[in-house]
């Protein structure tokens, strides 16, 4: 009786009019049923995709992809936290190159204009530094360093400290 | 789809026989419970992985979308709708991240298809395909068979008629309306039925093999 539903359902499966009770029944029957399924195949081979068996995932697969989304959500967290730490240190520090560069070159300015000698060519000049210091600031992992220069053209000296991101201003 | 219904894990091999459902999971991956979120994907990349490795044909691809999608889906738990179920959401994550890298692959693709094209052949015939179905081969000559299907076509068919979805399910993951994924599963069949002539004649009755 059952066999008889079935085959007279076929079309209506394949033009997608079936109610989805029926349908869900239909799928049952296919895969359960070896004759009802052979004769339908012939009649529609599409429907081999119908009946086609789920692979099992394997379970080292499913436990990798767990720990690898919870391994960034909790990396994501870390490295938000850290920027927003980081912010005022690093405006501190913006704020102290800023300072540093501009002081220097106010005060060569100043030199400048009080011995009234010429800008260039002068043997005063030779011995002055070409330019001011410099100050980098870099985000190392957790650590923000602060390097400071001692001129433009001398990178083996360097002075640095490491600016704890837990602290707060 | 169903709401998966499990035992809360109470540590390590031991259970408390409190029942969770995927909506008090959730909540507590609201409050920021990174364990409740890793029970949701353990609960749900199986499926998720299985559909979309059949709409790539590539399973370790399919992994890395399955990763994209849970991660998209952390990222925008605050806006997940409860009166949809988790699974049909995810799902959509899972499938949009799918389509747009069949897009992105389809001229990739073409160029392999033309230099390295190599046809998967079935022996036996029509009579007795119902057995040789059952040991996978469907998987396998989808594979073969799925360049013919665009994108949607493509996600339609495998999650209506490989997965068993209903039709409005499928329109809400893939976010058309049923009639279209009713035309998209109709186009998707008779250009498979087409390709299947042309190519595997072994799965037709013998009165249609050309």
């Amino acid at each position: 009786m059952n066999c008889e539903i079935f085959h007279q359902l076929v079309g209506s499966y394949v033009d997608e009019t079936l109610e989805e009770d029926r349908r869900q029944w239909f799928r049952r029957h296919l895969r359960e049923c070896t004759s009802c399924r052979e004769s339908a195949l012939r009649q529609e081979p599409t429907l081999m995709f119908a009946i086609a068996p789920a692979k099992s995932a394997v379970r080292e697969s499913v436990e990798a992809c767990v720990a690898a989304v919870t391994g960034r959500i909790r990396q994501d967290r870390v490295e938000r936290r850290l920027r927003h730490r980081r912010r005022p240190w690093l405006a501190a520090a913006a704020a102290a190159v800023v300072a540093v560069s501009g002081g220097l070159a106010w005060r060569a300015m100043l030199g400048n204009e009080g011995s009234g000698s010429p800008a260039i060519g002068t043997a005063q000049d030779i011995d002055r530094p070409a330019s001011p210091p410099t100050v980098e600031v870099e985000a190392m992992g957790d650590d923000v360093r602060v390097y400071q220069f001692a001129t433009d053209g001398d990178d083996d000296t360097a002075v640095y400290f490491i600016v704890d991101p837990a602290l707060e201003l | 789809m169903r709401e998966n219904l499990c035992v809360q894990r109470a540590g390590f091999g031991s259970f408390t026989g409190v029942v969770m459902n995927d909506r008090q999971w959730i909540q507590s991956a609201k409050e920021g419970d990174e364990d409740a979120y890793a029970e949701l994907v353990r609960r749900h990349s199986v499926g998720l992985h299985r559909a979309v490795a059949r709409i790539l044909t590539d399973d370790a691809e399919a992994w890395d979308v399955v990763q994209m999608a849970f991660l998209k889906a952390w990222q925008k738990l605050d806006r997940y709708d409860p009166r949809y179920s988790f699974s049909t959401w995810l799902y959509r994550i899972g499938t949009n991240l799918a389509i747009d890298l069949l897009r992105s692959r389809t001229s990739r693709e073409r160029a392999h298809k033309a230099g390295t094209e190599h046809r998967l052949r079935v022996v036996g015939s029509g009579d007795g395909a119902g057995a040789r179905v059952e040991s996978g081969e469907a998987d396998d000559v989808l594979r073969q068979l799925v360049r013919v299907l665009t994108p949607q076509q493509r996600s339609a068919f495998v999650l209506r008629e490989m997965e068993g979805l209903e039709t409005a399910e499928v329109a809400d993951m893939l976010g058309c309306s049923a009639t279209t994924v009713r035309n998209h599963i109709f186009q998707a069949r008779k250009a498979l039925r087409r390709e299947l002539k042309e190519r595997f004649p072994e799965y037709l009755p013998a009165s249609e093999r050309g």
